[in-house]
C-alpha cells in the first residue's frame, strides 16, 4: 500500500457536533477541544500504526466515530478537572497572597509571583509518609476522606463556566450542585467518628452543628433565587439576570448572607469551627497524614471555589457582563467574578473574628435566618409588582 | 425572641450584627500595604541598611592597640582574653582575642577602648562549622572598612562643664586620672612596669630613716589613657582613680 500522509489521518476541522454518537444537545467547548486533541493525538498514532503495518484495522478503528467520541469524553473529562484544579490553585494563591499584603507580608514567594508554592506543597505532602493509625476504624477512615474529595472534585467539575463549558445541562443544576456540596458535612462528622480521637470527634460534632445552622437560609436563598427566575437551571438564571437585573441588587440582603452562608459550607475562616487550627488541633483532619491531608486541603479550596462560583452564579450575573452579554470569553469573565467573590471572603477571613460554637446557632438562626426570609418577602413583592422581570 | 435579644444585649445589637466597619478598615489597610513596599525583608538576598554604630562582632585595629587590658575588664561575658602574638615588627606583644560564640555584641570594649583600637563592626553574619573557629584572633579582628563612626564612645557633659556654662560633650574615661595616697605607697614601682603607654615615672624625693631613697610615681597626664592598671595592681591600694566631675 501506497505511503499515506498523516494529513490523511487528522481531520482537524471535523466539526463533533456532526458525529451522531455527540454526547449534548448543544455546542460544548471544552468537548471541541477535547475532540480536536484527540484528533491530532489518535491520528497521529492511527498514522503511526499505519505506517507500520499498512492497511490494519486498527487505524481506521481508532478514527471511527464511535472511539473518537469516547476518547474525546475522556479528554474532556481531563480538561473539565484541569480547569477546576488550576482555578482551584489560582484561588489558594490569591489567599496566600492577598492575605499576606493584609498582614503587610509578601505572601508566598515561590516562582511565579508565588504560584509555584502550591506545587511544592502538593510535592511535599506527597513525599510524606502515609501513615495510618492502630485504632481507627480503617474503612470509614479511608472511604470518608476518598468521598470528601470526591465530592468536591465532583461539585468543582459540575459547576459550569459558560454556556459552552459544563458537564451536564440539568434542568435542576443548582439544586443538585448544592446537594452535593451539603453531603461533606455528614462524612466529617463519621470520619470525626471513626478516628477515634477526641479533637476528630468534637470537629465532626462542630460540622454537624455548623451544617445545621447555615443549611435551611442558604436553600432559603436558593428557593427566593429560584422563584425569581422560575427555573433551576443554571443558565436560565444567568439569562435571566443579563436581561433583566443581576439579582445582587433586588437582594441585596440575600447577597450578604448567601455570602456568609457559602463561607460557611466552604468551612473557610470566620466559620472554620469544624476545622479549628486554634483550639482542636486540625479538627477533624488531625489523624490524616501525608497526602490524604493535602488532598483534604485542595479539597476544602476546591469547596471555596465552588462557593464563589455559585454566588457569582447566583448574584452577579455568572459570566454575563452588562449591555455585553456573553462576550469571547465568558469562562475567563466567570473565573474572574469568581476571584472577586474569592477576595471578599479574604477580606472577611483578615477582618472578623473566628465564631464561637456558642454563637454559631445564634447567627444561623437569629440572623441569617430572619434576613433571608425577608429577602424571600422582598422578592415576592417583586416577582408579584412586576418589578425587574 | 428579639425583645430577649435586646434585654440580654442592649447595647450590643447594632455592634453584634454589624462587621462592615473591620472589613472597610481591612481594606483600607490593604489598599497602603498593595501600594508600599512590604515590611518583609527577603533576608539572604536583601539585608537591612545598618547604622555605622551596629553593634556586630568587634573589630581592632592592630598598630592602635596599647594591650592596657580594659576591653577585658569590662566585657561582661568574659569573651575578651590577651594572648601573645606576633607584630609587624617581628615582637611579641599582648593584644585581644575575641570568643565570638560567648560574645553578646555589646560593644562595652569597643566603648571603653580608651584608644580607639577596639570598634564595633556591621559583621553580624558569624555561623561557624565548630566552635574553635569562633574564637577571633587579634588579626582575624581587623575590619577592612572600619569608619569613625565605628568607634562608640559614651558620651555626655560633666557638671562642672555645665556649670560654666559649657557643654562639650566628653568621653568620661579618659579624663578620670589616677592620684596617689602619699602615706600608703611603699614605692614598689609596680604602676610603672603596668603602665602600658609609660606614662608613669618613678621620681626620688629624699631619703627615709634608714638612708634609702624613697620613689614614688608621678604621672604624666598628657600620655595617661585612665586604663586603671596601675590602680588595679597597686599592692597598697595607694592609688585611686579621681573622678572628675
Amino acid at each position: 500500500m501506497a505511503y499515506s500522509s498523516i494529513l490523511d489521518w487528522i481531520d482537524f476541522f471535523k466539526d463533533p457536533m456532526d458525529s451522531p454518537y455527540y454526547p449534548f444537545d448543544t455546542y460544548n467547548l471544552a468537548y471541541d477541544i477535547g475532540f480536536k486533541l484527540w484528533e491530532i493525538v489518535g491520528g497521529l498514532i492511527a498514522w503511526l500504526i499505519n505506517l507500520l503495518f499498512p492497511g490494519n484495522g486498527l487505524s481506521e478503528w481508532l478514527m471511527s466515530d464511535y472511539v473518537c467520541t469516547i476518547f474525546a469524553l475522556l479528554l474532556f473529562m481531563l480538561l473539565i478537572f484541569i480547569v477546576a484544579f488550576v482555578s482551584c490553585l489560582i484561588v489558594l494563591w490569591e489567599e496566600r497572597k492577598v492575605l499576606g499584603r493584609m498582614m503587610d507580608r509578601r505572601g508566598t514567594m515561590i516562582g511565579m509571583k508565588g504560584f509555584l508554592q502550591c506545587v511544592a506543597d502538593g510535592l511535599k505532602t506527597f513525599m510524606k509518609e502515609n501513615t495510618i493509625p492502630k485504632k481507627v476504624d480503617k474503612m470509614t477512615y479511608m472511604w470518608c476522606v476518598s468521598l470528601i474529595v470526591g465530592l468536591s472534585v465532583l461539585v468543582a467539575c459540575m459547576v459550569p463556566l459558560s454556556s459552552r463549558w459544563y458537564v451536564v445541562d440539568y434542568q435542576t443544576g443548582l439544586l443538585i450542585i448544592m446537594a452535593f456540596f451539603a453531603l461533606a458535612p455528614f462524612l466529617i462528622l463519621v470520619s470525626g467518628w471513626a478516628q477515634n480521637n477526641k479533637y476528630s470527634l468534637i470537629g465532626g460534632m462542630r460540622a454537624a452543628e455548623l451544617m445545621i445552622s447555615y443549611e435551611v437560609p442558604m436553600l432559603i436563598l436558593i428557593c427566593t433565587t429560584a422563584l425569581y427566575v422560575g427555573s433551576f437551571n443554571i443558565g436560565d438564571i444567568v439569562y435571566f439576570q443579563n436581561e433583566h437585573v443581576w439579582f445582587i441588587i433586588p437582594q441585596i440582603l440575600g447577597f450578604i448572607t448567601f455570602f456568609f452562608c457559602a463561607t460557611a459550607e466552604a468551612e473557610r475562616v470566620p466559620f472554620d469551627i469544624a476545622e479549628a487550627e486554634a483550639e482542636l488541633v486540625e479538627g477533624w483532619q488531625t489523624e490524616y497524614a501525608g497526602m490524604k491531608w493535602g488532598l483534604i486541603m485542595l479539597g476544602d479550596y476546591l469547596r471555596g471555589t465552588v462557593s464563589c462560583g455559585m454566588v457569582v452564579i447566583m448574584y452577579l450575573g455568572g459570566w454575563t457582563l452588562p449591555f455585553i452579554g456573553d462576550g469571547p470569553i465568558p469562562e475567563i469573565v466567570f473565573l474572574l467574578k469568581a476571584y472577586l467573590v474569592f477576595f471578599l471572603m479574604v477580606l472577611v477571613r483578615a477582618a472578623s473574628a473566628r465564631v464561637r460554637t456558642d454563637q454559631i446557632l445564634n447567627i444561623g438562626w437569629k440572623v441569617f435566618m430572619p434576613l433571608s426570609v425577608i429577602n424571600l418577602a422582598i422578592v415576592i413583592v417583586l416577582k408579584m409588582g412586576g418589578v425587574f422581570c | 425572641m428579639t425583645l430577649k435579644y435586646l434585654d440580654k444585649y442592649p447595647k450590643n445589637l447594632a455592634k453584634s450584627l454589624w462587621i462592615g466597619k473591620p472589613i472597610a478598615t481591612v481594606f483600607k489597610l490593604f489598599c497602603k500595604t498593595v501600594t508600599h513596599r512590604s515590611m518583609t525583608i527577603l533576608y539572604p538576598y536583601e539585608k537591612e541598611w545598618i547604622p555605622d554604630n551596629y553593634r556586630g562582632r568587634p573589630g581592632l585595629r592592630f598598630d592602635k592597640c596599647v594591650a592596657c587590658g580594659m576591653c577585658v575588664r569590662m566585657c561582661p561575658t568574659g569573651c575578651i582574653k590577651l594572648i601573645e602574638v606576633d607584630d609587624d615588627a617581628g615582637n611579641r606583644v599582648m593584644r585581644p582575642q575575641v570568643n565570638v560564640g560567648r560574645c553578646a555584641m555589646c560593644g562595652y570594649c569597643a566603648e571603653y577602648c580608651p584608644v580607639d583600637a577596639m570598634t564595633v563592626t556591621p559583621e553580624y553574619e558569624l555561623a561557624e562549622y565548630t566552635r574553635f573557629d569562633l574564637l577571633y584572633g587579634p588579626r582575624r579582628l581587623n575590619y577592612e572598612g572600619t569608619t569613625p563612626g565605628m568607634e562608640v564612645h559614651i558620651e555626655y557633659s560633666l557638671p562642672s562643664d555645665i556649670a560654666n556654662g559649657n557643654t562639650e560633650r566628653r568621653v568620661p574615661n579618659t579624663i578620670d586620672k589616677p592620684e596617689l595616697d602619699d602615706k600608703k605607697c611603699i614605692g614598689c614601682k609596680k604602676c610603672a612596669k603596668v603602665c602600658p603607654v609609660g606614662a608613669v615615672t618613678m621620681v626620688e624625693k629624699g631619703v627615709n630613716d634608714k638612708g634609702k631613697p624613697i620613689v614614688r610615681p608621678e604621672f604624666d597626664n598628657e600620655k595617661c589613657i585612665s586604663c586603671s592598671n596601675c590602680i588595679l595592681d597597686c599592692p597598697k591600694d595607694a592609688l585611686k582613680l579621681k573622678e572628675v566631675l
